[in-house]
């Protein structure tokens, strides 16, 4: 195997593979990243078994072939090499890589690409379109909201969700659920609901250029993508998620309308103040105002008022400041309304005017 | 921070306390007077003792109660003629079996012991209405007020005593004192069948005859420490200041050694004291590969545990397993959540995890052990939850369970009964 290629265009690429790869398995095969050449065309495979990543690059191929090295060190030389061409030579399996200009020369062993896991497929009739922007909206307003916490490990992950004609996200970490239904114009390929693990997300978010589409399919274990040059696909969680929608309020008592802007930045310095553990912030309502404060603690205490759009008598509400925090960077208008019955039911946060997401949030107990 | 103070401080004390108090002032003990009196009654060699009353042949001769000589296990409690051969509680019972061959061995009786324990208890309840049992053959009393009845605190003791050598046979020592942690400190001081009263003033004087090791709630790491830094005795210690303390054992441990060797209670068996954990462990008899009795054996550790727990009204947030291999290679893995534990279930689940990370599944496990810590008062504030939460529900039933122990009656787990041994 032979080929040549600008050091950026590669290195872009194996820094996506590095992110991929478990780090704690260091000197197996899976710490390798596979590089196979051919017509023009760079292939590169990385997995951890659960989430895997294939991209395609072109490159001057002089040789066909294909091997696998360590991706950490491969991405330490390449971010060290000078800019310009590199090229890349398999012999007697070692990787040599030499810059086009320059007296560089590092060898790397390799690792035969038969030994390289098999990446899962599926057919290409199975994937279905739909507008990137619209697949990371709906990653970012529920994200944030999965739990990390491995006994619930059936919310661990986003639940993605098929309905008539629509997609919907959800995910929950017990105290606190973010929902969101993107309506879609294409045909989707009918599919159970499914528990997506953020891994793959998250990289979703961080490598989708938001334009144009991509092509999603869903077989009963796995989740495959497809956008640009690039296919991820990642094992899917098995478990129930719980039945999220009896605990969407149907009505909340009262309504309360409030600059996003003002009430981060209260929240933002009333949470100096604010126990770290609990993370306990009081909010209450009344006519025309919110008053945020913190609890009286031995550092101190804090307390801010801001105005909002409600009538009616003074009711108090604890909750984790984080939990209202959250959404509110996620949500993009400017401002939004704060649903609520008591201090100790379900509070619901929606964008002015409504948009196809909510967050809903438990409060805490009030002392 | 209040310090009880009187006369009596030790000979050249520097301490804040003698500033902030003339020991010789007479209003000063004057706030004794209305002082409170706890007892600490302490069973003598309880489960020997039990043993030796049942069977009038064991009398006078070394009873060890435990593992059967030859077996694999661990000395529970002997007799007093037996700890003259060095033999104590939590020795291997081979070595005991090395030091006295002609002892009597003896299986634990708990149903026996907790017979007894009921009986006993219920004595106490006759003298005063605040009985704080703390384990099977202690408990403390709250004797304050009850001069009239039964007159000094010494002469209540006696007929105390004297009850229970007439209902049972056994012997009991019991400390005096304004609070529970010196009268828990006093009851040792004569054993046994001791009677010994920390007077008003006496504290400090008290406290000097005590050894280091011997404080209460003072452990062999925080001794370790205090040694290096030449402080074997009481006085050496009371000697250093708060802030150094702080330095030198941590925060919590420094306010905790600053208080006791000043005699001030740091709230022992009230709630007050922040235990740093939970924790219990088990030998099998025979070293164990069979993962079945692995697992039950975590069951059966993380109920006792989950009820201690609940009694004491906390709740944690560490688990920590601890196993042994047959090698004796000890390894421990933990794990803080971001939750408290809600039910020994869970808490089960928990250390279930933990021992799929460290343990192989083919290597034989000699010991395990598992503890809950970071725990702290189940009334912090609490987050409500958006789903009805199985472990929740949990948690009820094994309060309500705790609630029936409680009343006396027996209940296990049913996929524990296979299981149950006799201590349990």
């Amino acid at each position: 195997m032979k080929f040549t290629c600008h050091k950026n265009v590669i290195l872009k690429e194996i820094s996506i593979a590095q992110d991929i790869i478990s780090s704690r398995n260091s000197l197996s095969i899976l710490s390798n990243v596979l590089l196979e050449a051919e017509d023009g065309t760079l292939k590169i495979k990385a997995t951890d078994l659960k989430v895997s990543f294939e991209t395609q690059i072109p490159v001057d191929v002089s040789q066909a072939g294909s091997t696998t090295v360590f991706c950490d060190k491969l991405l330490g030389i390449l971010r060290s090499l000078p800019e310009g061409d590199v090229e890349f030579n398999l012999t007697n399996d070692r990787l040599l890589i030499n810059p086009v200009f320059g007296k560089i020369n590092f060898q790397l062993k390799s690792i035969g690409s038969e030994k390289f896991p098999e990446i899962k497929e599926i057919e290409d009739d199975k994937y279905f379109e739909l507008p990137q922007q619209s697949f990371i909206d709906m990653i970012s307003q529920t994200i944030f909201s999965v739990s990390d916490d491995e006994t619930r490990y059936f919310m661990n992950g986003v639940y993605l969700e098929h309905q008539e004609g629509s997609l919907s996200m959800v995910a929950t970490d017990g105290r606190r659920l973010s929902f969101i239904k993107k309506e879609l114009h294409n045909e989707i390929n009918d599919f159970e609901a499914v528990i997506i693990p953020t891994k793959i997300l998250h990289l979703l978010k961080k490598l989708s250029s938001g334009e144009g589409n991509l092509y999603l399919a869903v077989s009963e274990k796995n989740i495959f993508v497809k956008f640009d040059n690039q296919k991820i696909s990642s094992n899917l969680i098995e478990g129930q998620f719980p039945n999220y929608s009896r605990v969407i309020p149907e009505h909340q008592e009262f309504n309360i309308v409030v600059s996003k802007k003002d009430l981060i930045e209260a929240l933002r310095r009333v949470s100096l103040l604010v126990e770290q553990k609990s993370r306990r912030i009081y909010l209450t309502f009344a006519t025309g105002t919110i008053t945020l404060n913190s609890e009286e603690s031995e550092i101190g205490v804090a307390k801010e008022e801001i105005s909002c759009d409600y009538e009616g008598d003074g009711l108090t509400v604890a909750l984790n400041y984080l939990y209202l925090l959250e959404p509110l960077k996620v949500i993009e208008e400017e401002e939004i309304t704060i649903k609520f019955t008591e201090s100790n039911k379900a509070i619901s946060i929606i964008s002015v005017p409504e948009k196809d997401y909510f967050h809903i949030v438990m409060p805490m107990q009030l002392d | 921070m209040t310090q009880n103070a009187g006369k009596g401080f030790g000979t050249g004390e520097k301490s804040i306390i003698n500033v902030m108090h003339d020991p010789e002032n007479n209003s000063n003990r004057d706030t004794f007077s209305s002082a409170k009196v706890f007892f600490h009654v302490d069973m003598d060699a309880f489960y020997a003792s039990v043993e030796q009353s049942d069977n009038p042949e064991y009398r006078g001769k070394p009873v060890i109660i435990g593992a059967s000589p030859g077996k694999r296990g661990v000395v529970s409690a002997c007799s007093y003629e037996a700890r003259k051969f060095g033999i104590h509680s939590a020795m291997p019972i081979s070595q005991a079996y090395a030091r006295c061959r002609n002892g009597i061995y003896l299986p634990v009786r708990m149903k026996r012991y907790q017979e007894i324990s009921r009986q006993i208890m219920e004595i106490f309840d006759d003298f005063t209405p605040e009985v704080l049992q703390i384990s099977i053959d202690e408990a403390f009393l709250n004797m304050t007020g009850t001069e009239k009845l039964f007159g000094s605190p010494t002469e209540a003791a006696e007929k105390i005593k004297l009850t229970i050598k007439e209902k049972t046979n056994l012997n009991t020592s019991i400390g005096i004192a304004h609070n529970k942690f010196l009268a828990k400190l006093a009851s040792d001081h004569d054993k046994p069948d001791g009677l010994y009263e920390v007077q008003k003033g006496y504290e400090i004087d008290f406290l000097n005859s005590i050894k280091l090791g011997d404080l209460w709630g003072l452990g062999k790491k925080t001794l370790i420490l205090l040694e290096n830094i030449n402080i074997t005795t009481v006085q050496e210690l009371r000697a250093v200041k708060l802030r150094d303390l702080k330095h030198i054992t941590g925060n919590s441990s420094g306010e905790f050694l600053f208080n006791i060797v000043r005699g001030v209670d740091p709230g022992i068996y009230s709630g007050k004291i922040k235990k740093p954990s939970v924790s219990n462990e088990i030998t099998f008899e025979e070293d164990t590969e069979n993962s079945e009795l692995i697992k039950l054996t975590i069951l059966e550790l993380a109920h006792k545990i989950f009820f201690r727990i609940l009694e004491s009204g906390e709740k944690g947030r560490t688990v920590q397993l601890k196993l042994r291999f047959t090698d004796f290679t000890t390894v421990t893995i933990r794990e803080t959540l971001e939750y408290s534990v809600n039910s020994g279930e869970e808490l089960y689940k928990l250390a279930v995890k933990l021992l799929e990370k460290k343990w192989d599944g083919l290597t034989a496990v000699r010991l395990i052990g598992l503890g809950l810590s970071s725990l702290e008062s189940n009334k912090t504030p609490d987050q409500i939850e958006l789903f009805p939460n199985t472990y929740d529900q949990a948690r009820k039933v094994e309060q309500v369970v705790l609630d029936i122990k409680k009343r006396g009656s027996k209940l296990t787990k049913a996929s524990l009964l296979k299981h149950t041994r006799d201590d349990s």
